[in-house]
């Protein structure tokens, strides 16, 4: 991990501590800090999630946030540091499940951009899946996206 | 030749991965001998991701007796 442009790639068990995510890729460069976490959504609608279960191909998942991470660095060559973390395992409603944070000198610097990036590409290619937990019972969450050999 | 399940696929055939029996070249190979020996998976199959190595793979790719190959359903992580 470079002092410059600090990566950080993780799938864990453990709930995600965001105060030390952004601490591990803040550099004295840095003005700016973007950082987006998904959490477990409890309504949908009419729909009730009482938890998520997250299952992760681990191997692949770390190969494939790594290819993220440089796919953000090679489209916003400004920013510094990327997070990004995936927890695994049972998570209850409200709880960050994902966490993407990307810092940068100043906020133009495309910092918001690359965390967009970052999370929609990780839904993309990053093998991860999620069962939801319901009232009357659980179902995994279908993804559509089918990958091409360019991902 | 074994096959790592995940998600639907793993719990549909109630084991983490299965074994194909024959050799097996390819990717379409791969479909193919699920296809036949776990008739029961052949539906999720058909729609399900090939990865070998740890990255996705194609009908045509290659698959070599030491490779790691993975079956699974279209992603759904990220954001809930």
């Amino acid at each position: 991990m470079s002092a410059e442009t600090p990566t950080l790639i993780e799938i864990t068990h453990a709930p995600i501590d965001l105060n030390a995510l952004q601490r591990a890729i803040t550099t004295p460069r840095d003005g700016a800090v973007v950082l987006f976490t998904g959490t477990v959504r409890g309504q949908t609608g009419e729909l009730e999630t009482v938890q998520l279960e997250y299952e992760a191909y681990t191997e692949m998942a770390l190969a494939k946030l790594r290819q993220v991470a440089e796919e953000m660095r090679a489209r916003f060559p400004l920013i510094h540091g990327i997070a990004l973390v995936q927890r695994i395992g049972t998570m209850d409603v409200g709880e960050p499940t994902v966490a993407v944070a990307v810092s940068a000198g100043h906020r133009g610097d495309g910092a918001f951009e690359a965390a967009r990036y970052g999370i929609d590409r990780l839904k993309q290619i990053v093998p991860i899946w999620k069962k939801e937990v319901r009232p009357d019972g659980s179902a995994w969450v279908e993804g559509d996206y089918m990958p091409t050999a360019r991902d | 030749m074994r096959v790592k399940l995940f998600a639907t696929l793993k719990e549909k055939a109630g084991a983490p991965e299965i074994v194909l029996q024959g050799a097996v070249s390819t990717v379409a190979e791969v479909r193919q001998r699920i296809a036949e020996q776990y008739p029961h998976l052949a539906a999720l199959a058909a729609r399900s991701i090939v990865a070998v190595n740890h990255q996705f793979a194609f009908d045509a790719d290659p698959v070599r007796p030491e490779d790691e190959v993975a079956l699974f359903p279209p992603v759904s992580g990220g954001a809930a």
